[in-house]
């Protein structure tokens, strides 16, 4: 396939260093390339480094060995062209909903000029922001929020904020950490939608760690199972890397399927289950871009 | 004994006045107590010599035609105003520290050394380099307050969660931007906080500095008036000061809480 | 409500007790700051501070002159040393018997406080031990519109006034700038821009040392005006003699060695200098400067004369004038001043200030 792809890692790995300042490998030797407009989901054991990958690739960490590129050029900061969903800490809280949803437009299109006559008559530019951001709390469900600050909101509406925020910005490539971990099954849903709708309609690519299985299998084209469990095992390697088979759009119903069931059971018996894996002698990497190294 | 039913509001108040009524009470009662043995004491005035020199300063144009309290109470703000420039710059500074791995190495060390000098002993040098006029009192608050105000800044800033910033930063935000429109918005409460229990220091270099050499300000006053006992004088003053000091915080509490609901919770 | 009465109770009980504790502290502390009867012999407290003209208080001290004199009356005499306004404060209130002052506080603070004193011994006068310094070439008349650094109200003040007074000046015609006594002399050396400082010895002659400053004006312009004096509290000196006797014969002991001009002089002089703070050299320059009354019978002579009555009139207009004698006062004549011949400046009713000379005349006539 001569596919253009937006991200690439290559070998890429990640040491750290524990209290007593003894270095230990937390990613080994990670290969990973993904096209443009993927939505790739990454599971894993806890502990497993996928908030670290992810780190790398948006730039606020480098590989201790390895290269990580976007279009071709080394990332080697975070920037405009990958937005960015936390775990935790993701809002302002000096902000209420809307000035958090509207920053990134503010801080956009900065003047010092306009921030002055903002000053002076409050609201008079970020008029031409309002019909977007309503827009978009509408989406994520919070428009009567709106005049809200982060702590009088509930952990799942939080991270709906942190959602709308980053997807205002519509960067090339979005990465979110667990982003619905604190969510309830139907908000969930709801959000798995509004999800799909706006990666279908932005073309852009997406990398979603999650710990949920459901939603890594319905959510993503591509889904990526990262371990620290296998023989000689010195830092997580992926593991798994496979297609879904169903086109989007996706309706809830091929949740039903067996094909998905037996996706989220293989994933689980083999993907997560560190006998399995120990006594494995190649990993399962279907996927036509995977890079299979030679052992 | 003590049961936890609720108290009508006016017992509350009455106990909350109750130690500020005993105080009264006791010192009216000793100065008086003074004044019986010495009509002419002055070193422990009574409230109505107290009122009356409260009075006089303050409504009555003394021998050179100044109403005292009013310029005094002037001369001390404007110092005041003055070193407040400083004070929000040292938050500014602070924040730049905080932020620029240059600045920080550059300048912490300094400051750390800076905050930990006793700024009344080096005095007599701020004297003989800024002369006796307002810039070394100005100066003096400024060297005995700032670098406290920039150091707790500066580990205001530190601690900012690093995932706000990288956040800032994939929504384009520039350095400067990060600072103005994202640190300083969040920090400046707490810095405002910091100042609001700093301003006793303020209040004390302001008229340790008044005391060495002035020609108005309500610690000058004190000083001066100190020549001939005028104990009704200097507190009537004092507790003008400790007044215009408590509105001062409230002031500012209340505008935190106003304007900056979300903070603290 | 059952409970709020009890806490209620317990605080009015608080109350008594804090009243009862208030009701016997002033009395019982003018009790014993006055004298308190150690073993047979009464005990008393002088204060006095450092200063050219009172020196030989300390030497009277640690040449044990003061307790072979309070020996031979029966009393005992604690000598303490203070910096110079706080030890009058503490006179007044009450903390010690007698103190070391000029006639200027001795007027403004105890006397206008009602605490009525009697000026005991008249030990020398400023005779150039606080001066007018200016820098370049400036004169009184150019002083017109500048900055002057002194400790407003002082006796440094009061060298102004007579100063621009004699040249036909007003102090609105300049401007006083406060200045405390411990920075200005470096502040002033440092500092090219201020042109004029009024303050006493030694710092005079430290600021002397530079060389573009001049003394344009110096109490010995006005000899005899600013007197250093010891003073008792009048109650405590009628009730006990015996204290003015031994401090009056103490002192005149002193004075004695001090005259002598013999070795005993120069070692009692070395000990002078080193409590002060300078060497032998610059205590005997500020000694020139200071008008000492060595003998008895010469302070005897100058206490009874005309002059102390006139000066006391120049420097009572003065207080008034700065609302030294409280800001309420309407007249200079408010507190009464009583002059050895028995002559009353001010109001006779109220006699806050006495100069005695019964003590000195004793001294001079060797009846100590
Ligand atoms: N800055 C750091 N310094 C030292 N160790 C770190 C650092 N960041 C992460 N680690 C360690 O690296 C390992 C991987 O952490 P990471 O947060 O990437 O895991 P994760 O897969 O996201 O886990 P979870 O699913 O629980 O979020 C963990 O053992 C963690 O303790
Ligand atoms: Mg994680």
């Amino acid at each position: 396939m001569t596919g253009k792809y937006i991200l690439e890692v290559e070998g890429a790995s990640q040491q750290y260093f524990d209290q007593s300042e003894k270095s230990f490998q937390v990613l080994n030797n990670i290969n990973l390339q993904i096209r443009e407009g993927e939505f790739v989901t990454i599971v894993g054991p806890t502990g497993c480094g996928k908030s670290t990958l992810l780190r790398m690739i948006l730039g606020s960490e480098r590989p201790s060995a390895g290269n990580v590129l976007m279009d071709q050029k080394p990332i080697l900061k975070p920037d405009r062209n990958r937005g960015v969903v936390f775990q935790k800490y993701s809002l302002f809280d000096n902000l209420t909903v809307r000035q958090n949803v509207r920053i990134g437009l503010e801080l956009e299109n900065f003047s010092i000029f306009g921030n002055l006559l903002n000053t002076v008559f409050p609201g008079w530019k970020y008029e031409e922001y309002s019909t977007l951001v309503d827009e978009y709390l509408e989406r994520v469900g919070l428009l009567q929020h709106g005049d809200k600050y982060p702590y009088q909101l509930s952990g799942g509406m939080r991270q709906r904020v942190a959602i709308a925020q980053a997807m205002i910005m519509k960067p090339k490539v979005l990465l979110m950490d667990e982003p619905f971990g604190a969510l309830d099954a139907g908000t969930k849903d709801q959000m798995h939608a509004f999800m799909l709708e706006q990666w279908q309609q932005t073309g852009q690519t997406i990398l979603f760690v999650t710990h949920d299985l459901e939603e890594a299998v319905y959510l993503g084209t591509r889904v990526i199972v990262l371990s620290q469990y296998y023989q000689g095992a010195n830092g997580a390697k992926i593991v798994k890397d496979f297609n879904t088979p169903w086109p989007h759009p996706r309706d809830q119903s091929v949740k039903e399927e067996e094909l998905f069931q037996d996706m989220i059971k293989t994933i689980r018996n083999q993907g997560l289950n560190s006998n399995y894996l120990l006594n494995q002698e190649e990993f399962d990497l279907s996927h036509a871009d995977a890079i299979q190294l030679a052992s | 004994m003590l049961s936890v039913t609720k108290r009508s509001s006016w017992t509350d108040t009455l106990l909350s006045i109750f130690l500020f009524v005993l105080i009264i009470i006791l010192y009216q009662y000793f100065a008086h107590q003074r004044h019986l043995l010495n009509p002419h004491d002055k070193l422990v005035p009574t409230f109505a010599q107290m009122l009356d020199a409260f009075t006089r300063s303050t409504f009555e144009p003394d021998r050179n035609g100044v109403y005292r309290l009013l310029d005094d109470t002037l001369a001390s703000g404007q110092r005041v105003l003055i070193s407040m420039v400083f004070v929000f710059g040292g938050v500014l500074m602070g924040a730049y520290m905080g932020l620029f791995p240059v600045m920080d190495k550059l300048f912490y060390k300094f400051f750390l050394f800076f905050d930990k000098i006793p700024a009344l002993a080096i005095l007599p040098i701020l004297f003989i380099f800024f002369g006796l006029g307002e810039v070394s009192k100005v100066a003096l608050i400024v060297i005995g307050v700032v670098p406290t105000i920039i150091l707790d800044t500066y580990l205001r800033a530190k601690a900012f969660p690093q995932e706000q910033v990288i956040k800032a930063i994939t929504m384009s935000a520039s350095k400067s931007q990060i600072i103005f429109k994202i640190i300083l918005p969040k920090i400046f409460p707490m810095a405002l906080d910091s100042i609001r229990l700093n301003f006793k220091a303020i209040v004390l270099f302001l008229i340790s500095g008044e005391a060495l050499a002035a020609t108005a300000g309500l610690g000058y006053r004190i000083f001066v008036v100190r020549r001939y006992m005028a104990m009704d004088i200097i507190i009537s003053y004092v507790i003008w000061i400790g007044l215009l000091s408590y509105l001062i915080d409230a002031g500012i509490c209340l505008w935190i809480k106003k304007q900056y609901r979300w903070y603290n919770k | 409500m059952n409970n709020f009465k009890r806490i209620s109770q317990f605080f009015i009980l608080l109350l008594l007790t804090g009243f009862i504790a208030a009701c016997s502290s002033p009395s019982g502390q003018e009790s014993n700051a006055s004298s308190s009867t150690s073993g047979k012999s009464k005990k008393f407290k002088v204060a006095w501070s450092i200063y050219s003209g009172w020196q030989p208080w300390d030497y009277a001290n640690q040449s044990k002159i003061l307790e072979k004199w309070a020996k031979k009356y029966g009393i005992e005499i604690e000598l303490i040393k203070m910096d110079y306004i706080p030890s009058v404060e503490a006179y007044v209130a009450g903390q010690v018997d007698a103190c070391v002052m000029t006639n200027m506080e001795a007027l403004d603070m105890p006397a206008a406080s009602g605490v009525t004193s009697t000026a005991l011994i008249l030990g020398d006068y400023s005779n150039g031990n606080d001066a007018l310094l200016t820098r370049d070439n400036l004169q009184v008349k150019d002083l017109v519109g500048k900055e002057v650094n002194l400790v407003e109200l002082s006796v440094s003040h009061y060298i102004l006034s007579r100063a621009l007074e004699k040249n036909g000046l007003k102090e609105s015609d300049v401007t006083i700038v406060n200045t405390s006594d411990s920075d200005i002399a470096p502040a002033f050396i440092s500092n090219n821009s201020q042109k004029a400082v009024i303050t006493w010895n030694p710092l005079i002659m430290e600021i002397k040392k530079q060389p573009d400053v001049k003394q344009v004006f110096a109490s010995s312009s006005i000899p005899g005006e600013i007197m250093d004096l010891m003073i008792v509290k009048t109650n405590v000196l009628k009730d006990n003699p015996e204290l003015g006797n031994a401090l009056t014969g103490a002192w005149y002991e002193v004075m004695a060695i001090m005259k002598k001009e013999d070795k005993a002089t120069e070692e009692a002089l070395a000990i002078m200098a080193e409590s002060a703070g300078c060497s032998l050299q610059e205590y005997k320059d500020q000694l020139k400067t200071t008008a000492m009354f060595y003998s008895p019978k010469s302070a005897l002579n100058y206490t009874t004369s005309k002059a102390v009555i006139q000066s006391m009139d120049y420097v009572r207009k003065f207080c008034f004038s700065h609302g030294l004698l409280g800001e309420n006062a309407t007249s200079f004549d408010q507190i009464g001043i009583q002059y050895p011949n028995g002559e009353i400046q001010g109001d006779k009713n109220n006699i806050q200030l006495y100069f005695d000379s019964s003590f000195m005349e004793k001294a001079a006539n060797a009846q100590l």
